[in-house]
């Protein structure tokens, strides 16, 4: 009998903590929220900036953790959640013996900034999947203050994310294309 | 396993050549005088990450379906690439 507390028999990401698909770490874990996810076509996914991601940098959250956090939510989430149904495994078996490896950034484009306590979504769309490689084209927006963002992406649906169909008060931060990650086989990157 | 010939494997090439002409971030210029020991990666200059672009075409060109552990241990010359195909075509 499926046991509802291991993640790969949910429908979707949607209520799981990110810590329980991404190895990360918590300082470097850019991730909060599933709000969103429709799992071959995409994510919405946020985060908050805390003083650590702002520090020594005039308060600002840095573009390369955007892309960072932008990727978490997309490839590294949505990648690892397909292969841990595909392979009917958890995310911590999956680690013993893949390593998620970041491959490549096609070209961003930044629109405006975020500063500490400043709530955004990462909105990924799914442009391929296979061979254990996911790519995701996708954006970022602030959200406005106090939103209940489970609440209203709760009737979301694909065509809407896939349009980005979003009130003119989220507001454009950046957009991202061919963002790539993998999952390789353990031996080959101890070989690399 | 069956042995294929030099001259299968050259009609294999030929087919593949009509791949990688479709790849954008490969030449065409590079692709003349292609050998089976050329090299995607440091003879055409492909990015890595082509190579599953390429895997992914290829399946569709051959009629041919490549299992993930293939790519894990696809090397990044022509001839690699043949002998996937040879490979796939025999496991049907």
């Amino acid at each position: 009998m499926a046991d509802p507390k291991n993640p790969i028999y949910h429908e979707t990401l949607v209520g799981d903590k990110p810590k329980q698909w991404l190895l990360h770490g918590a300082t470097k874990r850019l991730l909060s929220y599933y709000h969103y996810h429709s799992p071959k076509v995409g994510v919405v996914a946020s985060y908050t900036p805390q003083e650590r991601d702002v520090k020594d940098h005039f308060g600002i959250f840095r573009g390369v953790d955007q892309i960072e956090s932008f990727a978490q939510a997309s490839i590294a989430s949505c990648g690892t959640y397909s292969q841990c149904k595909k392979q009917n495994c958890k995310p911590d078996d999956l680690s013993d013996d893949f390593v998620p490896v970041f491959t490549h950034v096609g070209s961003v484009t930044f629109h405006n900034y975020l500063q500490k306590g400043e709530t955004f979504i990462n909105i990924g769309i799914i442009k391929f999947y296979k061979f254990r490689q996911m790519i995701c084209d996708g954006r970022i927006y602030r959200v406005p203050s106090g939103l209940d963002l489970d609440e209203y992406f709760k009737n979301f649906t694909d065509e809407r994310l896939l349009a980005y169909d979003l009130p003119k008060d989220f507001k454009l931060i950046a957009e991202l294309f061919d963002i790539t990650g993998i999952a390789i086989k353990k031996e080959i990157f101890n070989s690399l | 396993m069956k042995e294929y010939t030099q001259e299968e494997r050259q009609e294999i090439l030929a087919e593949l050549l009509e791949v990688l002409k479709t790849v954008r971030t490969i030449d065409p210029a590079r692709l003349e005088g292609v050998t089976e020991e050329t090299d995607f990666l440091a003879d055409m200059n492909a990015p890595s990450t082509e190579l599953i672009n390429i895997a992914v075409k290829v399946e569709q060109k051959f009629d041919v379906e490549f299992e993930d552990d293939d790519i894990d241990r696809l090397g990044s010359k022509v001839k690699d690439v043949i002998d996937l195909i040879i490979l796939a075509k025999e496991r049907g």
